[in-house]
């Protein structure tokens, strides 16, 4: 797990949302009286409404089944870098014990996602190249989002996770503060290394530095990330070269999380749409 | 002699148990805010539950104060007065309720007034929050005229007197302002459910409606019956059962209107087949929740009331009465919790074409009863003082509610409030 280590020092933690509030707060004590309500819908507004990506980035992961053993590493490197609780999982695996199947779920960043559109106060947002993000600092713990997410990505801190994480230092290092009590948290495609890998100059996907943790953490190589912008990246030709299928399509919120579906058969096995 | 004994003993009997449940609430109450949610037995896949029934329940049984109001500003049925006011402060009290319960149940209680600031104008509970907040005040102010009626006040403070009832001029106003905050909100709290792809049985354009419609004949229910049980128990509440009388008929037609949009919007779901929500309407109809859904909903909650309150002599024996306005609020109760935890027992598929559902389970914690049970505590000694001091359920015609409308006041001190 060195790669990890690695991308950890000196990481600096962006907060887009938290520089906004400050310069809000500056505008004075007044802030909390509706007449300066509107400054703050466009202070906030701009760079985060729903679905509005312009940046020249649209971050994917492809989980390639025929590939995922089920063992969890991705879960626990994950655990590490995000300095997440044993009691929570941003990447929980089913296992479908007939076709021995595994089905690994992290957020699938939806391009219109339900939670982004639910929550009563913006806390989780659209950043520009498509990341849902959490505002921890502005998440009331409403549990919308909870109610509203379709794949059961969300997890709320129930209780305060003080102890030391079992999960450091054998699976990485923590790369960004733990949240508090009382707050709803959920995978970030590890947001840290891929903005501190591009500032370094690295490629998200490409540069293990850059690459969220739970990819590189993979020792069967079943995930991919990357740019689906970027026609050349990992992500878009394992799309382009093999038939992919998403989380519950049907509801149009458009994932970012790709899935290739399992294609070995056991021998016995009649071929059929697994 | 018999009236007094009880006005004796019971009184403080029943501030004595309700000062009981609260001291548990608090109890519950401090659990909850030092320890977290914690103590609670929702988890992530069952995240809404008793306290968020406890405050839809709530906000659906203070509509009794938008629609009284209402009826007597814009409908101009001038008679209704008193029981307006009976119903601004029931629906006062069943605000602050809610804002109560949802401020435990909130993971972060402090940053309660977030959704004030951080706007998202998506989110039907943004919506919610925000009228819920403007609707508390006009609440507010449609209840400062009650309170500067009180002798105590009139005789101590006589100027801030006169200024609190002079707020009672803006009623009209307040009337209309009200109707469009609550119409909103009431039914905005339907769509909160309603836009949740996640949840399919309750994926649907009805919620709001039904929200609403139940609410309509619940709420006014609420006021009557607290009116009605008012009157019997103490000599300090005046009642005019004729009112009374035309309110409940109404409240019968509007649960038969609700009775046919749930019949449709619910058992209709039949026709098609979408996975998760036939396993929902399944739960519903013949499985964990068939008994609050058949037996508490609908044959208890809507059948039998509406046939006493549409049926006059039905209607006119007390006790039937009060019985079928205690179950249209147990009806509406029942409507609340199906509709929150069905939404959540059947964990949703990640495939569509996923046949096994997945069920999970919800049962409160005692902390949550307790603390749930506070809440309501809360509301009940609201209103128990509110008759014994603030003269509230006074629905004589030339009660003190009429005379409100002139500022300037008779200082005749109140022979029934303060001792």
């Amino acid at each position: 797990m060195s790669e990890n280590t690695d991308a950890n020092v000196g990481t600096a933690e962006k907060q887009p949302l938290g520089i906004d509030r400050r310069n809000f707060l500056k505008l004075g004590v007044a802030g909390l009286t509706i007449a300066a309500t509107p400054a703050v819908l466009k202070k906030t507004g701009g760079g985060n409404g729903h679905g509005a990506a312009t940046s020249k980035h649209r971050w994917g992961m492809v989980i390639d089944q025929d590939k995922c053993v089920g063992c969890g590493h991705c879960t626990m490197a994950c655990r590490a870098a995000n300095d997440v609780s044993p009691d929570i999982s941003w990447n929980r695996i089913i296992e479908d014990k007939e076709t021995g199947t595994y089905l690994p779920i992290p957020c699938m960043h939806c391009e219109d996602a339900p939670c982004v559109n639910v929550c009563p106060v913006k806390a989780t947002y659209h950043r520009p190249d498509g990341i849902v993000m959490m505002d921890y600092d502005r998440c009331i713990g409403c549990r919308y989002c909870e109610m509203a997410c379709p794949t059961g990505s969300r997890s709320f801190n129930w209780e305060a996770f003080t102890e030391a994480n079992p999960a450091v230092p054998q699976w990485g290092q923590p790369e960004v503060p733990r949240r508090p009590r009382g707050v709803v948290e959920k995978c970030s495609f590890c947001y840290q290394r891929i903005d501190r890998g591009l500032e370094l100059g690295l490629t998200p996907g490409v540069d293990l530095a850059a690459t969220p943790a739970c990819v590189v953490a993979c020792p069967t190589g079943a995930r991919i990330f990357g740019d689906l912008n970027d026609p050349d990246s990992a992500v878009s030709r394992a799309l382009a070269e093999n038939p992919s299928y998403r989380l519950r399509e049907d509801l149009g919120t458009e994932p970012r999380v790709h899935y290739l579906p399992r294609r070995k058969r056991q021998e016995n096995e009649e071929v059929n749409c697994s | 002699m018999i009236r007094d004994m009880r006005e004796k003993l019971l009184f403080p009997a029943w501030l004595g148990f309700l000062g009981l449940m609260l001291a548990a609430a608090l109890v519950g109450a401090f659990f909850v805010f030092t320890r977290g949610l914690v103590v609670t037995n929702l988890t992530d896949l069952v995240p809404w539950g008793l306290w968020i029934t406890i405050d839809l329940s709530a906000v659906a049984l203070g509509a009794g104060a938008f629609l009284l109001s209402a009826a007597v500003y814009l409908l101009r049925i001038k008679q209704l007065e008193p029981v307006a006011r009976t119903a601004v402060f029931i629906g006062f009290t069943g605000y602050t309720m809610a804002c109560m319960t949802l401020l435990l149940d909130i993971g972060r209680p402090d940053r309660f007034w977030h959704s004030l600031v951080f706007w998202n104008i998506h989110s039907p509970l943004w919506e919610v929050t925000m009228c819920i907040s403007f609707y508390l005040m006009v609440l507010t102010l449609e209840v400062l005229p009650i309170i500067g009626h009180h002798s105590f006040m009139q005789e101590r403070f006589p100027w801030v007197a006169a200024r609190l009832e002079s707020v009672h001029s803006l009623a009209p106003v307040l009337a209309v302002v009200g109707l469009g905050l609550s119409l909103l909100h009431q039914s905005s709290l339907g769509a909160t459910y309603g836009v949740l792809k996640a949840r399919p049985i309750v994926y649907k354009e009805m919620m709001p409606i039904l929200f609403i419609v139940s609410a309509i004949a619940a709420g006014p229910a609420l006021t009557v019956l607290a009116s009605k049980l008012a009157a019997r128990l103490t000599p300090r509440a005046h009642v005019d059962d004729a009112l009374l009388d035309k309110i409940s008929h109404f409240i019968g037609w509007a649960l038969l209107g609700y009775l046919y949009l749930r019949f449709w919007d619910t058992l209709a779901m039949n026709y098609t087949f979408e996975p998760g929500r036939t396993e929902g309407l399944l739960m519903l109809t013949s499985g964990s929740l068939a008994f609050t859904f058949w037996i508490g909903e609908i044959l208890l909650g809507t059948v039998v009331p509406s046939v006493i309150l549409l049926n006059k002599r039905l209607r006119r024996r007390p006790n039937l009465h009060i019985l079928a306005l205690v179950l249209v609020i147990g009806g509406l109760v029942a409507y609340r919790w199906n509709t929150n935890i069905v939404s959540q027992l059947v964990v949703f598929n990640m495939l569509p074409n996923e046949l096994a559902p997945v069920y999970t389970s919800y049962r409160p914690s005692l902390v949550e009863i307790a603390t749930g049970a506070g809440v309501i505590s809360y509301g009940l000694l609201m209103f128990t003082l509110g008759v014994r001091y603030l003269n509230i359920v006074d629905h004589r015609k030339h009660g003190h509610a009429v005379q409100e409308t002139t500022v300037s006041v008779d200082r005749a001190p109140v022979p029934v409030a303060g001792d």
